[in-house]
């Protein structure tokens, strides 16, 4: 058992083997700091499950099961309703990548969601199938090279859009439905915490940057996936019950070539004339996106600048960690 | 029965993925600019940290380190460190010199105590020349570890130009007289009215001494000379004076007499401290200055102006009429009395040498009307008497600081001599090497900061007082208590670590490990992937290249 730090659990500790700045890995480690390790983890195929459970050695410190590709939320369904049986009151969390939730994953998750599950699905959304090298998803957005989606004569990357999954789970008549993003941890945070606090189905869709995948220097994950948000290409919202409850604030729209311009699989549009035109499009979705959830004007309770403001001592941390510590440790 | 696991599985920190690692995330404590523009040293950051937790007293013990005149400095300082300031870049400068005042003012209303770093005496004597700000920063930084001082002072009063020359509107006199008398509680001896060279010889003070600071300032005012406008000759009369001279004497408390209209020459502070002062005694004051303004000056001949940007706005404020690019062609008499002086075009101050040789533009005459011409034009140190000190140098035991020995005539620049003369001193009396702070190595600007993590807010200022030309009382007031919280607070910490967690949230493989007071780097699953550094606001975060 790791002890190293008396500040938090490390549910997710040292020695996975994601790639160097992983975003999918630190997303994962924050949401299960959040969450702790009094929680039974589901986890679908994909590189999350493989990079923390190689070898027969586990990152995880916590009660954790590996379904397979498609059926997740069916497995999670299940352990629900079997720790309903036993009256126990263990929190079931779900956790997949984009092609495990958007694609292969749907139909299991819509039963769960549809059947009223006490389930958190936890979507770590890297936009494309990275574990098995990189191909185009539902999630994968418009005009990105993928290895199946490479710019040529037909089209400059993926030809299609990303699909909008947060509308789709919200139109379940779902309890909470929110998106998040590692480069706001406060915010995050909040919307952990929340989710923790409804019974019922919910579900969190956060964007993870892919230092592999996405062609970008391994240091810039956290930057980046700031910039997915300031540009207004992945705005962060809450759902509950189908309504738009909350969104983060653009204090500054930045330009989507801010975002575009640090990842490779963007670096074709800046080479050709039909390149251009899809940097335009690009731009009147990030437009479009920002109009339709208000971005610019909603008022709300922080911003783009003011939920990532560093204060002296901390920002304040993970739940409780040092009770769950010592419970862990008196477990043993 | 449960049925038995065919495996166990392991726990991945039995695998280091340290080894994957091409770079490596390092912790240093950098010096900001602030600490190297300073030219004090002083470790602002480190006591605006303090500060910032309202340990109050622990930062003014950070701050008198390297400068044991905060409620001074924090008054007259030209606050070099704020130009310089990274906090400039997200919104203004924190506003160091105030932060200084309220330490250094709630130090003397506290009565706290300096501290005597050693207890044992140590062995060796020195001497040092003049009671300025660099002979006292000398003194301080001796007597605190032991060694037995004795200050000599041609003058009544200790202080130097301190006392002399500036003006009690911008440094009232018991501000300066109680940081000093704290100085001296160390135990130094201060000899007055002892002029080495006059009263007290060269030879008797090299007998006594092992070690001797020279610390003598400029004292004697360039003078103006009506014939080739070169230093020689004209003697002080009651229509012409020196800057100083006239300075010396309001501070000395005597009661002048001045006409309505006064002509000042000049463009450094001096020559603002004059103008300001004459219009406190009731003159209209033009104000002749060689130089071009501030911002906008003719880059191939011209400079702009020495003096202080908010000191020209603080003249003009009080209606000195300032006129640029203007030389004294001669002055007009009408008998025993001047008239007035006639002023001209400046082409060029200076000549290729450095000399002071003014060329004026024939046919732009123009007639200043003034009863009195005080000249501000420069001074320089007075050898009289010093022969041989003034020859010798280290080897010899004599050191030399302050305004003798600097181009930079700032009190500040005197305080920082002071220290590095100490240090060396004691370093020459151990036969040690002279060391230097380790983090000065380091510098950090804010292109490697990441400034939105910081909030934006506006700076505060002391308040500016109504009744500033009825008298001499102090113009600019401290800050209040609420403002010192907030403002210690706008500190971006640059370079050195104020514990935002952002490495230890941000780090995807949790090799970050936050402990009580810091943070760690566990280097075995550590892979180098460079976010902490990145992502930390203030440039704590260095990567290097792994080596073995
Ligand atoms: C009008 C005026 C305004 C100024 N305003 C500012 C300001 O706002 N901010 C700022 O940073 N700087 C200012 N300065 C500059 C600042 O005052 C000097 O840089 C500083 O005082 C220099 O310190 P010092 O210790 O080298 O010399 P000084 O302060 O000049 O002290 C030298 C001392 O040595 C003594 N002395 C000289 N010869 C002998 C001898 N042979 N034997 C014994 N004693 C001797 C003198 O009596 C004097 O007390 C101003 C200067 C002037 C003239
Ligand atoms: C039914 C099935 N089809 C294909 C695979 C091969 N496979 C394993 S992981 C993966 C991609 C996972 O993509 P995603 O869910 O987005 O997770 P990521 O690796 O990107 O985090 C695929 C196609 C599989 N394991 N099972
Ligand atoms: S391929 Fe991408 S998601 Fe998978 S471990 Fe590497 S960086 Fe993480
Ligand atoms: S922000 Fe603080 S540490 Fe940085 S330069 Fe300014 S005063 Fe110095
Ligand atoms: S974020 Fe973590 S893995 Fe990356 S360089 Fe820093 S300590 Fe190493
Ligand atoms: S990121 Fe924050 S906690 Fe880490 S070194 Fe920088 S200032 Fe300190
Ligand atoms: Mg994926």
């Amino acid at each position: 058992m790791d002890r190293r730090d008396p500040f938090r659990h490390n549910v997710l500790t040292s020695g996975h083997r994601a790639c160097s700045g992983c975003g999918e890995a630190m997303a994962a480690r924050m949401v299960s700091d959040l969450i702790g390790p009094d929680a039974i983890y589901i986890n679908a195929t994909g590189c999350l499950q493989v990079f923390t459970t190689h070898n027969q050695q586990s990152a995880w410190q916590a009660p954790w099961i590996h379904s397979v590709f498609a059926n997740a939320a069916a497995v999670a369904s299940g352990v629900e309703a079997a720790l309903r049986a036993q009256r126990k009151k263990t929190p079931v969390v779900v956790q997949a990548g984009d092609g495990g939730t958007f694609d292969i994953g749907l139909q299991c998750l819509s039963g769960m969601i549809e059947r009223g599950h006490d389930v958190l699905f936890v979507c770590y959304d890297n936009e494309a199938y990275m574990n098995t090298g990189v191909q185009r998803s539902s999630s994968t957005p418009h005009a990105v090279h993928t290895t199946t989606s490479p710019p040529g004569r037909v089209s400059q990357g993926k030809r299609h859009l990303k699909k909008d999954l947060i509308s789709i789970i919200a139109a379940h008549n779902m309890p909470y439905a929110a998106t998040a993003t590692i480069a706001y941890f406060p915010d995050l945070k909040a919307k952990v915490e929340k989710a923790m606090g409804i019974t019922g189905p919910r579900f969190l869709h956060l964007l993870s940057p892919c230092p592999l995948g996405w062609a970008h220097d391994s240091a810039l994950s956290v930057s980046v996936s700031r910039l997915a948000v300031e540009t207004g290409l992945f705005p962060l919202v809450e759902l509950e019950h189908g309504e738009l409850t909350g969104v983060m604030r653009l204090a500054e729209q930045k330009p989507v070539e801010a975002y575009l311009r640090p990842q490779g699989r963007f670096k074709h549009l800046f080479d050709s004339k039909e390149g251009g035109v899809e940097l335009r499009h690009l731009q009147a979705l990030a437009d479009a996106r920002i109009r339709r959830y208000g971005l610019l004007e909603t008022d709300t309770q922080w911003d783009t600048h003011s939920a990532m403001q560093s204060a002296r001592h901390g920002r304040g941390g993970y739940a409780s960690p040092m009770s769950t510590v010592e419970a862990l440790n008196s477990d043993a | 029965m449960t049925p038995k696991l065919e495996i166990e599985p392991g726990s991945s920190n039995a695998y280091h993925t340290g080894a994957w690692r091409t770079q490596q995330p390092v912790y240093y404590d950098k010096w900001p600019p602030c600490s190297q523009t300073c030219p004090a040293s002083e470790d602002i950051q480190s006591w605006l940290a303090h500060a910032t937790e309202q340990q109050w007293q622990a930062a003014w013990r950070k701050l008198t380190e390297r400068n044991p005149f905060p409620a001074t400095m924090g008054r007259i300082c030209y606050h070099p460190c704020e130009s310089a300031c990274n906090r400039k870049h997200l919104d203004s400068a924190v506003n160091i010199h105030a932060m200084e005042r309220y330490l250094g003012d709630m130090a003397l209303v506290q009565g706290w105590r300096h501290q005597v770093l050693h207890e044992t005496p140590q062995v060796q004597r020195v001497a040092i020349i003049g009671a300025g700000p660099a002979g006292l920063s000398c003194a301080f930084q001796l007597a605190r570890r032991g060694y037995p001082v004795t200050i000599f002072d041609a003058q009544a009063t200790p202080g130097g130009t301190l006392r002399s020359g500036i003006p009690s509107y911008r440094l009232p006199k018991s501000v300066l007289a109680s940081e000093i008398d704290a100085i001296l509680a160390l135990g130094i001896e201060l000899r007055l009215n002892s002029r080495v060279g006059v009263e007290v010889s060269e030879s008797d003070l090299l007998d006594a001494f092992d070690a001797t600071f020279l610390a003598i300032g400029t004292q004697r005012p360039r003078l103006y000379s009506e014939s080739s406008g070169q230093d020689n000759g004209t003697t002080p009369s009651h229509s012409v004076m020196s800057g100083i001279d006239f300075l010396y004497r309001l501070n000395r408390g005597e009661a002048m007499q001045l006409p309505k209209q006064v002509a000042v020459v000049g463009g450094g502070n001096t020559a603002i401290d004059v103008a300001r002062c004459a219009r406190r005694l009731g003159a209209a004051v033009t104000l002749l200055c060689p130089q071009d303004p501030h911002g906008s000056h003719h880059h191939d001949l011209g400079t702009e102006m020495p003096a202080s940007q908010q000191e020209v706005v603080e003249a003009e404020t009080e209606g000195v009429n300032l006129r640029y690019r203007v030389g004294v062609r001669r002055l007009v008499r009408s008998g025993e009395h001047l008239s007035g002086v006639e002023i001209a075009h400046v082409d060029r101050v200076h000549d290729r040498h450095g000399h002071f040789n003014p060329v004026l533009f024939a046919g732009t005459e123009e007639f200043i009307p003034a009863g009195l011409a005080i000249f501000a034009i420069g001074q320089e140190a007075d050898w009289q008497g010093l022969g041989y000190l003034s020859q010798v140098g280290e080897a010899e035991g004599v050191w030399i600081g302050g305004d003798a020995a600097s181009q930079a005539k700032l009190a500040v620049t005197a305080v920082g001599s002071g220290y590095k003369a100490a240090m060396s001193m004691m370093a020459t009396f151990k036969n040690e090497a002279l060391l230097f702070d380790a983090r000065k190595k380091t510098k950090i600007t804010y292109k490697k900061m990441q400034l939105h993590y910081y909030p934006k807010q506006s700076r505060h200022e002391g308040k500016v007082s109504e009744a500033r030309l009825s008298g001499f009382t102090e113009v600019v007031k401290g800050l209040v208590d609420d403002n010192a919280k907030h403002e210690a607070k706008r500190c971006l910490s640059c370079g050195v670590c104020f514990e935002c967690d952002n490495c230890w949230h941000f780090c995807p493989d949790a090799a970050v490990i936050k402990k009580e007071g810091g943070y760690t780097i566990d280097y075995d699953y550590c892979k180098g992937c460079g976010i902490c550094a990145q992502e930390c606001p203030c440039g704590h975060i260095e990567m290097e290249p792994v080596t073995d």
